[in-house]
């Protein structure tokens, strides 16, 4: 394989431009995939599946790349709608050519639960639709505790985001050479970074504190939905 | 006794919806009262990724669609079906929308279960899980992935049993439903 020129990075969450840690993974690689000489373009999955002419450009930006990397949150144990919608057409619109551009296809996943392993479903669905649309399958990163990123630019973590900013280091160094990303780097991305009693605490404590801003404290264990007396 | 089926099957899929036609029939003549969503129809937008629903309306999505039904739907059934084309292993881009409109429906508080954290149960009791997928042909690898995102979402929507299976389109419909009712039972699903 040629020395790949182009990346595609998608950012798989719905949230708004700049609010999602998927974003903030997927910059910190552009940027080091910058510093690397290769070219990239970003695109967010709402804005790809917006309309079908939107979807087109981005299929054509989908041709034109080298390496195709999601960044996405897990929603309900795999991907969220919005990715799995996009790759649905990438792999429809790959089948439909007679010989698709060879290209890689890398995959990080973060979640909300401590333990990385919940990503896992996720990061296999992700592998699948890596050969069924004839990409050479690059790797899945996979992240637990991501509400501790929180949208913020890995920069702004603080000593946290060590081991993710090295893992995305040596993503961006692999994908540079035309190599899957190596186990170190999944390693790596796997660290926990806090215990996870630290991190449940945390969690637990940041619902309450939105729930009282929005004056919602006592009803949060609401259940609009019981029928039973 | 009340069951959902959610039918994940894309435009034009007969054989998906002829599947959960079928199964909505069987469970029918056993008496089930059953409330079929045919997704790829419903007026339904995307999960948003607020957490408006732990934080703001606890236990209701901002979105006042077809999604908030769907999650009503699935509380008070004592069965959810899941019926859908596999997409790389996982549900379709049909179900996947409604399933992630579902996360109201649990609590956003942690707790452990069997060593591993998930959310708490936001409601006393939550209906069992049962999916079934479709594949062109056999494919283990497929079918494997599938089986265990069932197991993973029984587990994160404390679903007190759950089962799947994953078939071939060369199969009866008919037939495979028959087959599933005789599962459920034998599994205590139903």
């Amino acid at each position: 394989m040629s020395t790949p020129k182009k990346a595609l990075l998608l950012i798989g969450s719905a949230k708004p431009k700049g609010e999602s840690s998927s974003e903030a993974l997927a910059n910190h690689l552009t940027e080091r995939l910058r510093t690397r000489g290769m070219t990239t373009q970003t695109w967010h999955v709402a804005m790809a599946m917006r309309t079908p002419a939107q979807t087109r450009e981005f299929l054509q930006a989908v041709d034109q790349a080298d390496t195709l990397v999601l960044a996405f949150p897990l929603y309900v144990d795999s991907l969220p709608y919005l990715a799995t919608l996009a790759l649905e057409r990438i792999a429809a619109h790959r089948q439909t050519q007679a010989e698709p551009a060879p290209g890689s296809f890398l995959a990080i996943a973060n979640c909300g639960f401590p333990e990385v392993a919940h990503n896992a479903t996720a990061i296999a669905i992700c592998k699948q639709f890596s050969e069924e649309a004839g990409y050479a399958w690059a790797g899945g990163l996979a992240l637990g505790m991501g509400g501790a990123i929180a949208g913020r630019a890995l920069s702004e973590v603080g000593g946290m985001a060590h081991n993710v900013i090295a893992a995305l280091d040596l993503a961006a160094e692999a994908i540079a050479q035309g190599i899957a990303v190596p186990e170190e780097a999944i390693t790596l991305m796997a660290k926990p970074f806090i215990p996870i009693t630290g991190y449940m605490l945390m969690g637990d404590i940041g619902w309450l504190v939105e729930a009282r801003r929005h004056h919602v404290l006592t009803r949060l264990g609401a259940r609009p939905y019981q029928n039973e007396p | 006794m009340n069951a959902t089926i959610l039918n994940g099957a894309l435009a034009g899929d007969r054989f998906v919806d002829a599947v959960a036609g079928a199964i909505q029939a069987a469970l029918q003549t056993q008496g089930w009262h059953v409330r079929p969503w045919h997704l790829a129809d419903e007026k339904l937008a995307f999960c948003l990724g607020c957490f408006e629903c732990w934080t703001k309306t606890p236990g209701l999505c901002r979105i006042d669609d077809a999604g908030r039904e769907v999650a009503e739907s699935l509380i008070q059934s004592d069965l959810a079906i899941f019926v859908t084309p596999i997409t790389f292993g996982g549900y379709s881009s049909a179900l996947k929308k409604a399933v992630d409109r579902v996360i109201p429906l649990i609590s956003p508080f942690f707790q452990r279960i069997d060593g591993e954290v998930h959310h708490h149960a936001r409601y006393a009791r939550y209906p069992a899980l049962f999916g079934l997928g479709v594949l062109p042909k056999s494919h283990p690898i497929q079918a494997e992935i599938f089986d265990t995102l069932i197991s993973r979402n029984a587990i994160n929507l404390h679903a007190p049993a759950h089962g799947s299976r994953v078939i071939a389109r060369d199969q009866d419909p008919i037939t495979v439903a028959g087959e599933l009712t005789q599962i459920l039972s034998r599994e205590a699903l139903a």
